[in-house]
């Protein structure tokens, strides 16, 4: 018996009479067991993967309800909710058939009309989804469980737009809430078709969200890998616990008191590394992207030579050092913008990033750009580790290189705010930011906003960047990942010639479970079903 | 006594109101947009400003304003930009974890530090004083969260005594409630313990000066009658008062104390709220805070008179 145990039953039966016999549910081992207690990233503050497009958001979701394709590690859409789709020979009609018995978590079954409804709805809030409207002639509900798609012109990668885990995920809802709410509007009712039932009952926002076993749901065939495969949950009940402390986390984690921490920090890891009962391992092999966009609408950085001088002086092992420490394993250099290890890897035009780095040449470039000591308008959010890890090493780089620096140490909640602005610097706008990006977002251009160089529709910084905006329409159209790959080297190096971003190298992150949890896989989510706990 | 109960209820309408304008403006004034946040990262400016639209965000202040000052007459707090969930069901859900905190902290603090305050001033100058002032320099100089870590280290990680952080709701049985708070109330209670036994021994080494405890003394009373029935009376007013600005203090120190045991409170609420720039919840919070505090204001005005007489309203 634990020494807790025993203190427990002791001042339980002490305090039955004096409490007038409340008395504690008692939790059998068999139900200890069937529960899973998870600590995620963040917070689960809303619940709707559409409406809102946070990672946490998604990792919940992806629970809940179910998707018509899925990809497996090694990204390839595998049908999931459909049993399989034809293809007209011109590439512009496609019809999909569901599988049988699939079921809403209100009793209901999955029709047609319920997809078509929450594609029409998930579309706008999508890269990928908004490029297939564009191009739409129909989508439609021919029975109830066939329906068709009808384009003005062939986009070959529709399976993969259904199936990929980048958010927004296009999950399919009951056509009744799809319909009511749309895309800018959060739904207020949480009826799902996954493997799991959201408890909304016992869901406090930045405590606890609950999810318990769907027992009708059907898993499909297959062998399980991230989004794709039979959804079979070893648990019948996962407790998300929101803990915003580490140091809680990890003694918790310690303690038995949960099972599972998604994130936890690396200065932790050796001590978690001590403890026989705890298990470490990189989360996900995509890991992320670290970055600071640079504004190409105002001085100094609308200068491509300002912008490349900063890439020539910049050192991605000062920044990856900042954000993992001394753990070699946990980062790599990156001369490009797409994430290592991925099939359509390329360094090609990166090799200003690469070898020593070259203050002279970032000197020399800074003055054939005309730099006039403007105020470079750094902004770091200071409560976000990677961010601020990144903000201090940017800032001295840009110092040593004889830059204006006004470093502006705010939140992030500002800086999302203040980076959406236009104004010059002076006005209220800024000049650079940091961020990051997951490695699942960057394996290529379908869902990586931030290498796009659309100008004025780009992403924060604004980039114009003929060559990259060509290399992405190739990616699309390719009918092979040959041709796939040709674009992708075209797109790395105009994004690296027209500096979108600057790339701060790709860095991994573990996660830490107990010894008597298995079956979690590696990706770039946290996937729930084929977890068991002894 | 009546009427001035009533005179300073009344009284805290205008307070309140100036509260909700203030609360209100500054957040209109403070950077930040929860339409980005909701939005995510991979958001275009455009999905950004659609969101901002469908929230109402968009709104010149004083639209939003009246709005908001109308919903708060009718007893409406608004509903949660992220959640979704009404504002009063979310401090619903988080009240009672924050008001057992506060309960069970004041409870030791109080039963602690009055009695440590009153024997370091029997003792002035041995070491029963010095060790009491050392612990109240202590308690006032470490910070609540490493108090925090310490017990917790050992309490649950080394000896595993008690749960390392949550909160079990009271109606799942007592001491299932009280064991996840007694870590949590010893680290907020430190500096808080610290406060009133220092507060105690100054007030009673001044009372103890008195001529009617010399008579005390002269008539045969015991120690413990002189020093609990007539003294620590006597001294009571200032304690009070010190114990009043520490609930104060309590509703500050539980945001630390919630964050490092991970229950779920008001406290965290809050900061979750400001950072996601969650207006409607940071308002409504704020706005129960501030009642909080004129309550609490209210009734240590009326607890004056229970210990001192010559108190007439």
């Amino acid at each position: 018996m634990e020494r807790r145990s025993l203190l427990k039953a002791g001042l339980a039966a002490g305090s039955l009479g004096m409490a007038g016999g409340y008395a504690a549910p008692a939790l059998s081992q068999g139900a200890r067991a069937r529960t899973l207690r998870f600590v995620p990233q963040a917070n689960l503050a809303n619940f709707d993967p559409i409406w809102g497009t946070q990672y946490v958001v998604r990792n919940a979701s992806a629970m809940v309800w179910d998707t018509l394709y899925g990809v497996n590690d090694k990204l390839e859409p595998l049908p999931q909710m459909v049993e399989g789709e034809t293809v007209s020979q011109d590439g512009l009609t496609w019809t999909f058939k569901l599988r049988a018995g699939l079921r809403f978590h209100d009793g209901t079954p999955v029709l047609a009309k319920d997809v078509v409804a929450s594609i029409t709805r998930w579309m706008p809030r999508d890269p990928m989804g908004q490029m297939v409207r564009a191009i739409q002639k129909e989508l439609v509900a021919v029975d109830d469980t066939t329906f068709r798609w009808v384009l003005g012109s062939p986009y070959p990668k529709l399976k993969y737009a259904l199936g990929k885990t980048n958010t927004p995920i296009c999950f399919i809802m009951p056509e009744r809430i799809a319909t009511k709410f749309d895309s800018f509007t959060q739904i207020d009712e949480y009826v799902g078709s996954g493997p799991m039932r959201f408890v909304r009952n016992e869901w406090v926002p930045g405590a606890t969200a609950v999810f318990q076993k769907f027992d009708q749901y059907v898993p499909r065939g297959g062998a399980v890998s991230w989004l794709s495969g039979p959804k079979v949950m070893g648990v019948d009940r996962v407790e998300w616990v929101v803990m915003p402390d580490p140091a809680t986390a990890v003694a918790a984690l310690q303690n038995g008191e949960v099972d599972w921490w998604e994130n936890p920090i690396t200065d932790l890891v050796p001590l978690m590394r001590r403890n026989r009962n705890i298990r470490l391992d990189i989360a996900d092999p995509l890991g992320n992207i670290g970055s600071f966009r640079m504004n190409h609408l105002h001085a100094p950085f609308n200068s491509k030579k300002i912008r490349q001088a900063v890439l020539a002086a910049m050192s991605q092992e000062d920044y990856m050092r900042a954000l993992v420490g001394t753990d070699d394993a946990l980062w790599k250099a990156l001369p490009g913008f797409f994430t290592p290890g991925t099939p359509a890897y390329t360094e090609a035009g990166g090799d200003i990033l690469k070898g020593a780095r070259n203050m002279d040449l970032a000197k020399r470039l800074l003055q054939e750009g005309g730099y006039n000591n403007e105020p470079v308008v750094c902004i770091v959010a200071q409560d976000q580790p990677i961010t601020k890890a990144q903000g201090d090493i940017t800032a001295d780089l840009l110092k040593r290189m004889g830059m204006n620096v006004d470093f502006v140490a705010t939140d992030w909640g500002t800086t999302g705010q203040r980076r959406a602005m236009k104004n010059p610097p002076a006005a209220g706008g800024w000049s650079m930011f940091h961020t990051w990006h997951a490695g699942a977002d960057c394996v290529n251009p379908a869902a990586y906003n931030a290498v796009r160089g659309t100008g004025q529709q780009a992403w924060f910084g604004w980039p114009e960047s003929k060559g990259v905006e060509d290399g992405v329409t190739e990616w699309f159209a390719a009918p092979n990942p040959a041709a796939e790959k040709v674009a992708m080297d075209k797109i790395n190096t105009a994004a690296i010639d027209d500096v979108v971003y600057a790339p701060t190298g790709f860095f991994l992150g573990y996660t830490a479970w107990r010894s008597n949890v298995t079956g979690i896989q590696k990706g770039p989510l946290p996937f729930f079903w084929g977890v068991n706990k002894a | 006594m009546f009427a001035y109960i009533v005179r300073r209820v009344l009284a805290t309408i205008p307070v309140m109101a100036i509260v909700a304008l203030f609360v209100f403006s500054l957040l209109y004034i403070a950077p930040g947009d929860p339409a980005a946040v909701i939005a995510g990262d991979q958001a275009t400016p455009d999905d950004v400003e659609r969101i901002r639209a469908s929230l109402g965000l968009d709104r010149p202040y004083l639209v939003r304003f009246g709005a908001w000052v109308w919903d708060i007459l009718r007893g409406d707090l608004g509903v949660s930009i992220f959640t979704n969930l009404p504002v009063s069901t979310m401090i619903q859900q988080r009240i009672e974890p924050t008001l057992s905190l506060m309960i069970v902290t004041l409870i030791l603090a109080v039963s602690i530090a009055v009695p440590m305050g009153v024997v370091a001033a029997w003792r002035q100058g041995t070491w029963i004083d010095r060790a009491v002032m050392g612990f109240a320099v202590l308690g006032f100089s470490v910070p609540v969260f490493v108090v925090g870590y310490v017990l917790a280290y050992f309490f649950a990680l080394e000896w595993d005594l008690l749960p390392v952080q949550g909160y079990t709701p009271f109606a799942r049985g007592f001491w299932p409630w009280l064991e996840n708070l007694i870590l949590p109330s010893i680290a907020l209670g430190s500096v808080y313990i610290a406060l009133i036994a220092r507060i105690t021994r100054a007030t009673m080494l001044e009372v103890l000066q008195q001529d009617y405890i010399r008579t005390a003394r002269a008539k045969g009373l015991n120690q413990s009658g002189i020093l609990f029935l007539h003294a620590l009376k006597n001294a009571a007013v200032p304690i009070i008062t010190v114990i009043g600005i520490g609930i104060a203090l309590l509703i500050g120190g539980a945001v630390v104390t919630e964050s490092v045991f991970a229950i779920p409170g008001l406290g965290r609420l809050t900061v979750d709220a400001i950072l996601r720039r969650d207006y409607p919840v940071i308002q409504g919070v704020v706005l129960l805070f501030s009642f909080v505090y004129v309550l609490v204001n209210l009734a240590i005005d009326l607890a004056y008179t229970l210990f001192d007489p010559r108190i007439r309203y």
